[in-house]
């Protein structure tokens, strides 16, 4: 378990366009960040970025993970390493039954075999209410955005990543599955495993004391305020807009 | 031209001798060979200057003279099918189902015992001679020798394949596996099937193994008739893995009874350098066809899939569905084409194709012709490629490339694989598998 994340000056580019422009972030093992900004800020792309997708162009700048650069490193090598962003939306996979995708996922980063694998997935999943039947249904396909957000979930319970990446696992999801998916968030924060949390809502955090969180506010594609955990009230008081006041006098 | 007449002269004497065969067989071989002559030659591949050579040169050199065993297989064959984990799978079935080879047919006990209640499986030239009455009244009945040059050689030199016939009201509860496994000399390059499915009998042949068939010629011309009785319900799946240098041309015909079905799925694996089909089938009144086509396209290989579905009687419906995997500079066609000719006929063409190199090229042309006023006739097709996302998603939770496009693809394909036995299946995955990740 461990192991540091280190942005360096990141610039990420998607189709020509520079999105991100300068982002620094240092991630220690087992901490706590939350990344909040307006929509369009460049949070998921900081996310996809550090997670590999192929769409997103590194102009400049590095990530550093476990002492290992792997600004260049394929995706699946960066999972091997410990890295797993659950997507803002994840993407339908047609034909793919999610048990032989996990049964494959757990046998290349645990080196489980089928059955041990098996089992281990059953009972993950009822824990997380899926019922038996569902993991014999291809990847997302059809899911509501509530069933995709648990799925993400499910996938870095059986993982347990060194590093978890949530991009909005709030956003359209019911309270019940809410309160469930901040249970497993908090669980494998407290069993080791980093998190960064993009998020609108404070409220995802219940159990959590504002001093073991990093707030990190984007702006058009920079970080340009990091403070403690008490700051998510006092945006969601005030809003983006008015925040920008005290950093970058509001524009 | 004058040199085929006389090679193909010879060959049929040959083959009168050698099957012991009554005249009235010979005879069918002999206006065949007439009909070969004036016969129209259209294959969109094979021209007529390099038919002529197949049948004056049809040997491929280089393999062994007589293949008894795997252990007769050139190394690197050998070798594929050590890394298919096949040699097996396949001596598992050696042992216990029936096994085509020059000489006839192995049963086992199971079939032995089925023989009894009236299920009838033998090599065709022995149910020329056995059964000569049936096998006259159902010999080329559903096809016309002088249609094409192909299908009025096969007929001059068929030699080898099966006579099946399930009597009226059996139902064989398990699949009838078929492996042509040794085949001695060029002349075994066109057996011909017949299945006769009496009323309301039930059934599933499996054709054929999905490790590289033992041919040493370069053109297969193989031929199904089917009769399927009223409410007679017959499955027939043909699992195809042809070596790369062998052109073949399966010609397939059936007609099915009233309320009577048929599923005929066809799993080309290995299509060799090019495979053409256009199988008919008429389907009477409350009938149902179904022509499923599972393709992997590989290399330069031109596959070309056609299907004909005449809907006579009232009621009757159609299917010709195919999924294509599409790899490397392969081309595949699909074309398949259901008339209705009957008030309250159905009838439904699906194609989906996965492009997987930007050299693949796939064309589907669906025909639809209604002859009536009531029919439901329809199609769709889907050409795609695997979407970055998809890739992307499996990766990011740690497959590699090439592991994650398997497991697109194989999903991809696995509607299709529904009612293929589980030993088979295990046997296609591996061979996806590998064509996906270019070890074939
Ligand atoms: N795949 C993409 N193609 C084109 N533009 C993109 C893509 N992804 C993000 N962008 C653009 O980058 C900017 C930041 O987007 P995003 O990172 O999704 O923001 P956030 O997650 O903070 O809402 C937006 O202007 C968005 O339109
Ligand atoms: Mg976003």
């Amino acid at each position: 378990m461990g192991g540091t994340l280190i942005v360096e000056d990141l610039h990420s580019s998607v189709e020509g366009k520079e999105i991100l422009r300068g982002v620094n972030l240092t991630v220690k093992p087992g901490e706590f960040h939350v990344v909040m900004g307006p929509n369009g800020s460049g949070k998921s792309t900081l996310a996809l970025t550090i997670a590999g997708h192929p769409k997103y162009e590194v102009t400049g700048g590095r990530i550093v993970f476990k002492g290992r650069d792997v600004t260049k490193m394929p995706p699946h090598e960066r999972a091997k390493l410990g890295i797993f962003l659950a997507f803002q939306q994840p993407h339908e996979v047609e034909g793919v039954r999610i048990m032989e995708f996990l049964q494959q996922v757990l046998a290349e980063l645990k080196g489980m075999d089928g059955a041990e694998a098996y089992d281990l997935i059953i009972r993950t999943a009822k824990d997380m209410w899926f019922r038996e039947e569902d993991l014999y249904r291809p990847i997302n396909v059809g899911f509501s955005g509530g069933e995709r957000k648990r799925l993400e979930l499910l996938q870095a319970v059986l993982i347990k990543p060194d590093l978890l990446i949530l991009d909005e696992p709030d956003s359209g999801v019911d309270v019940d599955s809410m309160s469930l998916i901040s249970r497993k968030i908090e669980q494998l924060n407290e069993e080791g495993t980093s998190v960064i949390l993009i998020t609108h809502y404070g409220r995802i955090l219940k159990h959590l004391e504002p001093e073991d969180i990093k707030v990190h506010v984007m702006k058009d594609g920079r970080i340009v305020m990091t403070r403690g955990g008490e700051f998510i009230d006092e945006i969601e008081r005030r809003g983006f807009q008015d925040i920008f006041k005290d950093c970058c006098g509001g524009d | 031209m004058e040199d085929a007449r006389s090679i193909i002269e010879n060959q049929i004497e040959e083959l009168a001798e050698r099957n012991r065969e009554p005249e009235w067989m010979t005879e069918i071989r002999r206006k065949a060979l007439e009909a070969f002559l004036k016969a129209p030659h259209n294959d969109p591949v094979i021209s007529e200057e390099e038919l002529l050579q197949f049948i004056a040169r049809p040997e491929i050199k280089g393999l062994p003279e007589k293949i008894e065993s795997l252990d007769d297989l050139p190394e690197d064959m050998r070798n594929l099918l050590d890394r298919l984990g096949i040699s097996e799978v396949e001596q598992k079935y050696l042992a216990g189902m029936a096994v085509q080879t020059d000489t006839g047919i192995v049963y086992n006990q199971f079939l032995k015992e089925w023989a009894e209640k009236g299920l009838t499986v033998l090599p065709t030239e022995e149910a020329v001679r056995k059964y000569p009455d049936v096998v006259k009244s159902h010999f080329l009945r559903l096809i016309d020798a002088s249609e094409s040059k192909l299908a009025a050689y096969h007929t001059a030199v068929w030699n080898g394949g099966i006579f099946l016939h399930v009597r009226e009201g059996l139902k064989v509860p398990f699949p009838l596996h078929l492996f042509f496994l040794i085949q001695e000399s060029a002349l075994a390059q066109a057996p011909h099937i017949i299945i006769i499915a009496e009323p309301n009998s039930e059934f599933h042949l499996i054709e054929g193994c999905t490790s590289p068939v033992l041919v040493r010629h370069s053109l297969h011309l193989d031929m199904t008739e089917a009769y399927i009785g009223d409410g007679a319900k017959a499955r027939l799946t043909v699992l195809q893995n042809w070596p790369e240098y062998v052109h073949t041309r399966p010609m397939t015909r059936a007609k099915v009874g009233r309320n009577a079905s048929f599923i005929n799925t066809t799993v080309t694996l290995g299509s060799g350098k090019s495979n053409v089909a256009n199988p008919k089938y008429t389907v009477d009144e409350g009938g149902r066809v179904e022509l499923n086509g599972i393709i992997l396209g590989q290399k330069d290989y031109y596959i070309d899939l056609g299907g004909e579905m005449k809907l006579i009687g009232r009621g009757a419906s159609g299917l010709n569905a195919s999924k294509s995997v599409i790899m490397d500079r392969s081309r595949v066609i699909t074309r398949g084409v259901i008339e209705a000719m009957a008030p309250g006929t159905k009838g439904h063409i699906s194609c989906d194709a996965l492009l997987m190199s930007d050299e693949a090229e796939m064309e589907t042309y669906p025909g639809l012709r209604s002859r009536v006023s009531e029919a439901e006739l329809s199609h769709e097709a889907a050409i795609g490629r695997i979407r970055e996302e998809e890739l992307f998603y499996l990766m990011s939770r740690g497959l590699d490339e090439e592991k994650a496009t398997q497991l697109i693809v194989k999903g991809f394909l696995a509607p299709m694989l529904k009612d293929i036995p589980a030993e088979f299946l295990v046997e296609i995955r591996k061979i996806v598998e590998m064509a996906v990740s270019g070890g074939m």
